[in-house]
């Protein structure tokens, strides 16, 4: 998974992508378009999913533990 | 020990070399105070008749409120508070036995529990020209479980701000004294901790597309046990990885954007997962969005699961979420504004089937299905 993970982001770095001039990126920055649109229903939905299944985290930090069951 | 702490270091210390990332928008304060609170029901399904000794038997039903503080500070920095409070009862699996036609059925706990948790986080964030860096501590308490978390996280963009780099670093203890009196538990007194380390990169690729990377890796440390699951006992040590990525989309027709999250997941307890999220937000009209959503997920089982757990093995969990299952979740988001309130309604459905899964293994009578609704308000202050 790791040589995995690095051509990713080989890829990602290497991409031609198309240039985006800052007066361009305006839809870029509607609320659709952000990684995190809620983050109180994004929190609440990796609790009760890390709670019920064996996998967690990879958005970020991992933040704290609970008992849940 | 000595590799696993050299991986987390390298990790680290790579994550402190590159720069991060939040989002287009968050190289600024916010221009306003925001205050909202939540509401959140979930509901699991009763356990069959038929899976139980016993008869069917009722899960799992928690109830939680979440208040939400977000204010700008001086220039440059900005403050978050998170309050969440939960009320839950029912009961839940104690463990698998083998009944007389040969099939696992699984005993429950019985007695009702009943528990209530609070949680309390605070962010504290700074803005620079090329990006930003946050500050979180979070205090979890609950009757049996008292947890303590921190983590920083930077984001910093390239000059041309087509890419933005990310990381995030935590570290959590946990402290666990079960409740005496409903079921046997495996310990009186126990801790455990955690350490991970987050780095991401994400990149603008057209007008209307980005795309993302990222890559986590966390070690856990201490009692990993189930304390109130009759055959359970876990290795002490647990190391995971995973690999995420991202897609957002604009389409001018029909204003709508495609949110696509993909994540792998993988453990040296022998558990993998594959996590498929898509969601489709709909526009109609300035104010009101309407957003439905699907996932999908499957894991592999960990090595020292069995549906009856040999307990005369060094490892051994009957615990429904270490078997092997696939699950799929759907449901639908509204957003509604009015002026500076914003109304949000939600609703889930989340069911679960060994055969939906991608990776073999024998199907858990315990696997739980569940229902999940949400109301939430905020406010802005502008």
């Amino acid at each position: 998974m790791k040589q995995l993970a690095l051509v990713l982001f080989a890829v990602l770095a290497l991409c031609g992508c198309e240039t985006v001039e800052p007066w361009e990126r305006g839809v870029l920055a509607k609320r659709e378009m952000q990684w995190q649109t809620d983050p109180r229903e994004s929190s609440l939905q990796a609790q009760i999913f890390a709670s019920k299944e064996a996998s967690s985290g990879g958005q970020g930090a991992a933040g704290g533990g609970c008992g849940c069951n | 020990m000595a590799d696993r702490q050299s991986a987390l270091l390298a990790l680290t210390s790579s994550a402190l070399l590159l720069p991060a990332y939040q989002g287009v928008r968050a190289d600024a304060p916010p221009d306003f105070t925001e205050l909202g609170m939540r509401y959140s029901k979930y509901e699991e399904d009763n356990t069959q008749g038929s899976k139980t000794f016993g008869g069917s038997s009722e899960r799992y039903e928690i109830d939680a409120a979440q208040f939400h503080l977000l204010a700008p500070v001086l220039d440059d920095w900005s403050v978050a508070v998170d309050l969440q409070w939960e009320d839950m009862s029912g009961a839940s699996p104690w463990f698998v036995g083998q009944s007389l036609d040969g099939g696992p059925k699984v005993i429950m706990s019985g007695a009702s529990i009943e528990d209530t948790r609070t949680e309390v986080s605070v962010t504290t964030r700074y803005y620079y020209d090329r990006g930003n860096a946050g500050f979180n501590y979070v205090h979890s308490d609950e009757d049996d479980y008292e947890s303590d978390a921190v983590a920083l996280d930077g984001a910093f963009n390239s000059a041309d701000g087509m890419t933005t780099y990310s990381a995030a670093v935590s570290t959590s203890h946990d402290d666990i004294s079960p409740t005496q009196g409903s079921v046997p538990t495996n310990t009186l007194n126990d801790d455990k901790d955690s350490s991970s380390a987050w780095v991401g990169v994400s990149r603008i690729i057209s007008k209307n597309a980005i795309v993302r990377f990222g890559l986590a890796y966390t070690y856990r440390d201490g009692f990993l046990t189930d304390p109130y699951k009759k055959n359970d006992r876990r290795p002490d040590e647990r190391e995971e990885w995973v690999l995420g990525t991202g897609y957002r989309h604009y389409f001018i027709w029909p204003d709508g954007a495609l949110q696509a999250d993909y994540r792998y997941f993988d453990d040296d307890w022998g558990v993998a997962s594959h996590t498929l999220d898509l969601a489709w937000h709909q526009n109609l009209g300035e104010r009101t969005q309407l957003i439905p959503f699907l996932r999908y997920y499957s894991q592999s089982e960990a090595d020292f699961f069995a549906n009856v757990a040999n307990t005369d093995q060094r490892y051994f969990a009957d615990d429904y979420r270490l078997s092997a299952f696939g699950a799929v979740s759907g449901g639908l988001r509204l957003r509604h504004e009015i002026g500076d309130w914003a109304l949000s309604a939600v609703g889930e459905r989340y069911e679960t089937d060994e055969s939906w899964g991608v990776f073999s293994g024998d199907e858990s009578p315990a696997l739980v299905n569940f229902w999940r609704y949400s109301l939430g308000l905020d406010y802005r202050f502008r």
